[in-house]
């Protein structure tokens, strides 16, 4: 845990932000979304982190953010960093890091266009996979597939005793589904 | 019904009809995951050569489209592009559950539903996936229709064509599209 | 007149026949093919049958004047280059037009069907087309050079550009051309390589890469038509190597002595064609500068040793 403790120790000394090591070659840490861009380039520059593995979104609906996460990876201390923020849902605005690492900007317009996240000055075609797609982006929670997709798309008859599979399942192993995910469940 | 069409044949559409049935080019174009199963068909184990069904690069040539799976409403435009292009007389062969009602993706943002509603679709193949053994008895079925002179969904399509335009457009919202003098 | 008459038919019955053969070996290499895939393949008469269907398409779309005549081009170049090889040596069945130098004329010919072809996929506006007619005309500047390197041998050891003298003479000697000498054979079965496109040099058609090239923008009618001259092509090619190395075949003009000839000439050619097929199902395709590579590699070195075993 030797390399794990010391990128920690060194993005806590100098960012003053929360982390721990989820496991062996792991290094979890969340910070403010304004110090993204800064851990991100110290990681890179001083500590041999050049390897931008993923960036990705979380909707956390509940709590009305994106959770926005940054996998980077060192090749010579093979130790992985899970970098973690939250921005509001509403307006969701993060700042453009396709400086640091050119391929952020392929995850980027991604996210533009799936969650409707705006990075400021990034340069790319308004359309990513979709085409001429007018309506909500299409991943966030808030958006019902379901009734896009009944009033979209000719349904054939004959799949009326489609179930909510959540449901059934519940009803076999009686599990209880929480009160926030029912609001989204089909029923 | 059937001995009817088959009577009505004059001699030189059964031979053709004939012809056309032992020699299917088929489209090499797959739109989904389907498309996996096709070189399982073709190659040695089922051999889809020996019905005559070999495979065509561009559609000038093909004589049938398989629609291979999920069918995403922006591989859809390329598809009627690809569909329009072919000469007559051609064939569809929908394949898998997903060309029939949507199959997993029924409740997807950006898969169609239902394949005949935006071309004509000649035979249905169930399955998610069909094996190759499903989809040679689809090809089977499609050879029955053509040596019966029923397989005229070409035809239906030119005559429907406002029909099947309105269902295309209210998918593809922004319409840039040739105009294929097929 | 009764001679006339007895030509046209014979011009006919020639046509037919090169039609049908080449369709047929045609099908049978798809079948070997698929044997050797451990397939069982379609039936042997499988072209004729895609032909047929081809015919009866009830829409063919062309892309202008010239897209329109491109097929007909090949099937009349075709028809043309088979007039002037002889298919059974002094059968009256089978007449041919020779001349002093139709060698040379022939030469000129044969290049007017893949000639017509870049003309007509030119006009289609595919860049599919246009890259497939650029790679067949480098191909071709390939191979031609073996070729043309084995005939000019052939015509310099015998100080003769007709097809007709280099058959008598490989009748008189009893020697064929083949072993009188090899080199020129060698050159020209490597140049034959490249005549068929059969992979490793395929590179003009690859469904893979150019959706079959030139013709891609080619259905119905035009590919059938494109088609049948292809093979009728074919046959020409593997009768004038038979004609210029193998002794060509042919005893008379009796009902047998056809039947005979007809049967070597078969034998003899289906040998030849089996070459290219079989280099081809143990070969991946080339890239048109490795394939250009190819020809002017060693086939030229032997085409230049056949010209200087000729001359001395």
């Amino acid at each position: 845990m030797e390399k794990e403790n010391k990128i920690l120790e060194a993005i806590k000394v100098a960012f003053n932000v929360e982390g721990h090591i989820a496991r062996e070659k792991r290094v979890m840490i969340t910070a403010n979304k304004d110090i993204v861009s800064s851990i991100l380039l110290f990681c890179k520059n001083q500590q041999g982190y050049i390897h931008l593995n993923h960036m990705s979104v979380v909707d956390r609906i509940e709590d009305g953010k994106f959770e926005l996460n940054y996998i980077i990876w060192s090749p010579t201390e093979k130790v992985t960093i899970m970098l973690k923020t939250f921005i509001d849902r509403e307006n969701a605005e993060m700042e453009n890091i396709d400086s640091i690492w050119d391929q952020a900007n392929t995850y980027e317009r991604e996210m533009r266009e799936m969650y409707g996240i705006q990075f400021p000055g990034l340069i790319g075609r308004q359309d990513f996979a979709l085409e001429d797609w007018d309506e909500m982006p299409p991943m966030r929670r808030d958006f019902d597939t379901h009734a896009y997709a009944e009033k979209t798309f000719y349904q054939r008859p004959g799949r009326e005793d489609a179930k909510d599979v959540r449901e059934e399942l519940t009803k076999q192993s009686g599990e209880v589904i929480p009160d926030f995910a029912k609001k989204y469940s089909r029923e | 019904m059937t001995s009817n069409n088959k009577d009505k044949q004059t001699i030189v559409e059964y031979i053709q009809n004939w012809s056309r049935k032992h020699s299917l080019f088929v489209m090499a174009y797959g739109t989904g995951c389907g498309a996996i199963e096709i070189p399982a068909t073709m190659t040695s184990r089922y051999d889809a050569e020996r019905f005559g069904i070999r495979g065509a690069a561009t559609p000038r040539q093909a004589d049938v489209l398989l629609i291979t799976g999920y069918l995403a409403t922006k591989t859809l435009k390329r598809v009627i592009r690809v569909y329009e292009q072919m000469q007559d007389p051609k064939y569809v062969i929908g394949f898998g559950s997903c060309t029939i009602n949507g199959g997993m993706y029924y409740d997807s943002y950006n898969t169609i539903n239902a394949l005949d509603r935006y071309i004509p679709v000649d035979v249905y193949i169930n399955g998610c996936m069909p094996r190759p053994e499903a989809v040679i008895s689809g090809f089977v079925q499609l050879q029955k229709q053509i040596a019966e002179g029923t397989a005229n969904n070409a035809a239906k399509y030119k005559e429907n064509l406002e029909w099947y335009r309105a269902n295309q457009k209210k998918i593809i919202k922004n319409w840039r599209m040739p105009d294929y003098n097929w | 007149m009764e001679d006339l008459g007895i030509k046209i038919i014979g011009a006919l019955l020639t046509v037919i026949l090169a039609f049908t053969v080449g369709m047929t070996y045609g099908g049978i290499v798809r079948k070997l093919t698929a044997r050797v895939q451990n397939r069982r393949g379609p039936v042997i008469w499988q072209n004729f049958l895609d032909l047929l269907k081809l015919q009866s398409k009830k829409t063919n779309i062309a892309h202008g004047f010239m897209g329109h005549m491109a097929p007909v081009w090949i099937i009349i170049s075709a028809g043309t280059v088979l007039m002037f090889i002889p298919i059974l040596n002094g059968n009256l069945w089978f007449p041919n037009l020779t001349f002093h130098g139709d060698l040379i004329f022939l030469l000129y010919m044969m290049v007017f069907g893949s000639l017509g072809m870049a003309l007509g996929a030119g006009q289609t506006g595919n860049p599919n087309s246009a890259i497939g007619v650029t790679r067949g005309l480098s191909q071709m500047v390939g191979f031609e050079i073996p070729f043309v390197l084995a005939l000019v041998a052939l015509m310099v050891q015998y100080k003769t550009t007709s097809i007709q003298d280099i058959m008598d003479i490989q009748a008189q000697t009893g020697t064929w051309m083949m072993f009188a000498n090899p080199f020129a054979f060698l050159a020209a079965l490597f140049a034959s390589l490249g005549m068929f496109r059969y992979s490793p040099f395929d590179i003009v058609g690859a469904p893979a890469e150019l959706a079959s090239g030139p013709v891609s923008e080619f259905g119905g009618k035009y590919l059938g038509t494109m088609m049948s001259g292809g093979s009728i092509f074919a046959f020409i090619k593997l009768t004038l190597y038979v004609d210029l190395f193998m002794g060509g075949a042919g005893f008379g003009t009796g009902i047998l002595a056809t039947i005979m000839g007809l049967g070597i000439l078969l034998l003899k050619t289906f040998s030849l064609y089996m070459v290219p097929v079989f280099y081809g199902w143990i070969s991946p395709r080339y890239r048109t500068e490795q394939a250009i590579r190819y020809f002017w590699g060693w086939p030229t070195a032997l085409g230049v040793i056949a010209v200087i075993w000729a001359i001395f």
